[in-house]
């Protein structure tokens, strides 16, 4: 299991194009995903979970991968958050 | 008792039929507990559901969501409905509270919408319409009932609505109904290009109708008018029903030209082609089986939107509507807008005569970094079909060798960049403004083609704004100053081995057809509405006898005179 903190730094914060593409990513891993902020702890491969989240920007994320690829996922994840989903 | 309605005409033609009045509404559900021996079978029903929602979901994206928001709205959509939460959720409440589907599906989203909606993120909260789509057509699969009612609606409806969401538009005009009343929506409205190009008899902008007509009353809808008549006595039944039979004859006639070639009667070849205002016009355009789409606005792409379409989006819109044609040409057109209404997105100031301002070509040289993005997707989206990019509003050579250069310079950079793209295009330009007309010769050896637009040429030759109705008598086609720019610039054109069309509205009225192709225009493109009445028209025409008649018109120095020649 993989723990790792994030910031969201894209200005929009996770909205529903960020969200669909953490979840395109997470689904495409055979590794749990979660994604944790404050009390709230969701499954990354579930759309409604993720935009529940509704985690705006500078505001910080836990992603936990957790199974055979979960290094590569957790890689993959980082990378989307860092590139701030393409948007800026 | 006959009552008649005046609103506003969308689309000709008259339908007569019963009423069928479609008001958005919830989809009715019958809430209840199963048993134990019927969880497997609840499980299967959900399953399939599922699978019927995104087969749905795939067909309007394949089919109608053009651009990259609404698609990606609907692959969000797709991945609430795939999402394995949601699914663990419904299984629970019916393996475990025993819930029947539609109770299951209606408590989850129920909760899931109120928590959206009451987020203090204004964005977020508004999310609740997705989950709220989504739901609403789940449901409408699991009870079978049609989202927006169409299902119950034949050939013979007309159809009473308040307005047409965009989602609404598809069923409508699968159904090919007899008629269509709105409450709102005005002439260049999306929905009422489509009733004119499907030829559905339209009537519009009648407050409160969808409360004042019944399911099943009797309504005529005159589109020639406007009018809308409800419950009518014998005597106008039986006026309106003459002529429903006759326009259904002549749209008969008319469908049995569909596999013929298309030419005038001594043999001379003129390609017929269809103008498209929106991509949803696209089935027409394949009914009618035209020679390749003349005009292909771009307008759509960029008007009311906040942000530019990227390349990537352009090119995926030009690429989807260019596979749809085969290796037949699709002429588009590079975006002409005046800037005032890219204001969303430039800072443009207010101008004062904005149709003799930055239009046009105009905005696209004065902006290159957007220009480039449509060049770009275009000559990308050219590798799969056969595109010619033509330039409106060009005045002067200088304009045509800038944009000429410019397309160069994107041939260049995606060369560089490894991009796939074809650099094999045409390059035309419209001729709308006199100084290209006239200067038609030297422009001829400089690009590979014309499009007259008629209805900017006019107005620019006689100084007459053709939306003001009180000087609409100025407003003159057949002026022989304007006869004599379009034939000039066909002789020019043909003097230096390139063709002339027509994609202006004279190409779409049969009055001017003969004596066009008399001056020898070789392509006419008209609204996919028009199309089979301009074939049958030129299937009429003799060509030897249409030249002496433009000669004879070319000499004449009044309209009346041409009138008179013309209708004789």
């Amino acid at each position: 299991m993989i723990r790792k903190k994030i910031k969201i730094e894209n200005k929009l914060g996770l909205h529903a194009r960020p969200a669909t593409m953490i979840v395109k990513t997470a689904t495409q891993y055979r590794s749990d995903c979660r994604l944790i902020k404050d009390d709230m702890d969701i499954n990354g491969k579930s759309i409604m979970g993720v935009m529940m989240l509704a985690a705006e920007y500078g505001s910080e994320i836990e992603l936990v991968t957790d199974g055979i690829d979960e290094e590569h996922l957790m890689n993959e994840l980082v990378n989307l958050f860092k590139s701030k989903f393409n948007e800026e | 008792m006959t009552k008649k309605i005046q609103g506003l005409a969308i689309s000709d033609g008259v339908g007569i039929g019963k009423a069928i009045v479609i008001i958005p509404q919830e989809i009715v559900i019958n809430k209840g507990e199963i048993l134990h021996s019927e969880v497997s079978s609840e499980l299967e029903r959900f399953e399939n559901s599922i699978q019927h929602a995104l087969d749905e979901i795939d067909h309007l994206i394949e089919n109608y969501a053009y651009t990259k928001n609404n698609q990606n709205i609907l692959k969000t959509h797709k991945m609430i409905l795939k999402d394995p939460e949601f699914y663990e959720k419904i299984k629970k409440l019916i393996q475990e509270n025993l819930y029947n589907l539609e109770q299951a599906v209606d408590q989850h989203f129920k909760g899931v919408i109120e928590l959206f909606s009451k987020m203090d993120n204004e964005y977020m909260a508004e999310r609740a319409n997705d989950f709220k789509d989504v739901k609403n057509r789940l449901l409408s699969h699991i009870t079978n009932q049609k989202l927006d009612q169409m299902i119950n609606v034949c050939s013979e409806n007309i159809v009473i609505m308040p307005e047409i969401t965009p989602s609404e538009i598809t069923s409508v005009f699968d159904k090919n109904i007899a008629g269509l009343i709105t409450e709102t929506g005005s002439k260049t409205a999306h929905s009422s290009i489509l009733a004119r190009s499907f030829g559905i008899p339209a009537v519009s902008g009648i407050a409160n109708i969808s409360k004042e007509i019944d399911d099943d009353s009797l309504v005529i809808v005159d589109g020639y008018k406007g009018e809308v008549i409800i419950e009518p006595d014998e005597q106008i039944l039986k006026e309106y029903q003459a002529i429903v039979e006759k326009d259904k004859r002549d749209k008969g006639k008319l469908e049995k030209l569909i596999d013929q070639k298309v030419q005038t009667l001594d043999g001379k070849v003129i390609k017929l082609k269809c103008n498209v205002e929106i991509p949803e016009e696209m089935p027409q355009v394949q009914r009618v089986n035209a020679d390749g789409i003349g005009l292909m606005r771009t307008e759509f792409i960029f008007l009311d939107k906040e942000e530019l379409p990227d390349e990537d989006e352009q090119f995926n819109i030009y690429k989807k509507i260019v596979e749809k044609m085969g290796d037949r040409e699709i002429t588009i057109r590079t975006i002409d807008v005046g800037g005032d209404k890219l204001s969303k997105i430039l800072n443009f100031t207010k101008e004062q005569n904005p149709n003799l301002g930055c239009r046009g070509i105009r905005v696209s040289l004065l902006y290159p970094e957007i220009f480039k993005v449509q060049i770009r997707a275009i000559l990308r989206a050219n590798k799969y079909g056969n595109i010619a990019v033509m330039f409106p509003m060009v005045s002067s050579i200088r304009e045509l060798r800038e944009a000429k250069k410019i397309v160069q310079e994107c041939i260049n950079e995606l060369e560089n960049e490894n991009i796939e793209f074809d650099p094999n295009i045409k390059i035309g330009i419209m001729i709308e403004i006199p100084s290209a007309a006239i200067n038609s010769d030297f422009f001829a050896k400089e690009c590979d083609f014309f499009s007259i637009g008629t209805n900017d040429l006019i107005q620019y030759t006689l100084a007459v704004d053709r939306g003001n109705e009180h000087i609409h008598e100025y407003f003159q086609p057949l002026n022989p100053a304007v006869l004599n720019l379009i034939n000039l610039t066909i002789e020019n054109s043909h003097k230096n081995n390139i063709t002339s069309a027509i994609c202006g509205e004279m190409a779409s009225e049969r009055k001017f057809t003969e004596i066009l192709i008399g001056m020898g225009i070789d392509e006419l493109s008209v609204s996919p509405g028009q199309f089979l009445a301009v074939k049958d028209k030129i299937l009429s025409i003799n060509y030897k006898k249409a030249k002496k008649i433009a000669e004879q018109v070319l000499q004449a120095g009044n309209v009346e005179e041409i009138d008179k020649i013309i209708s004789s």
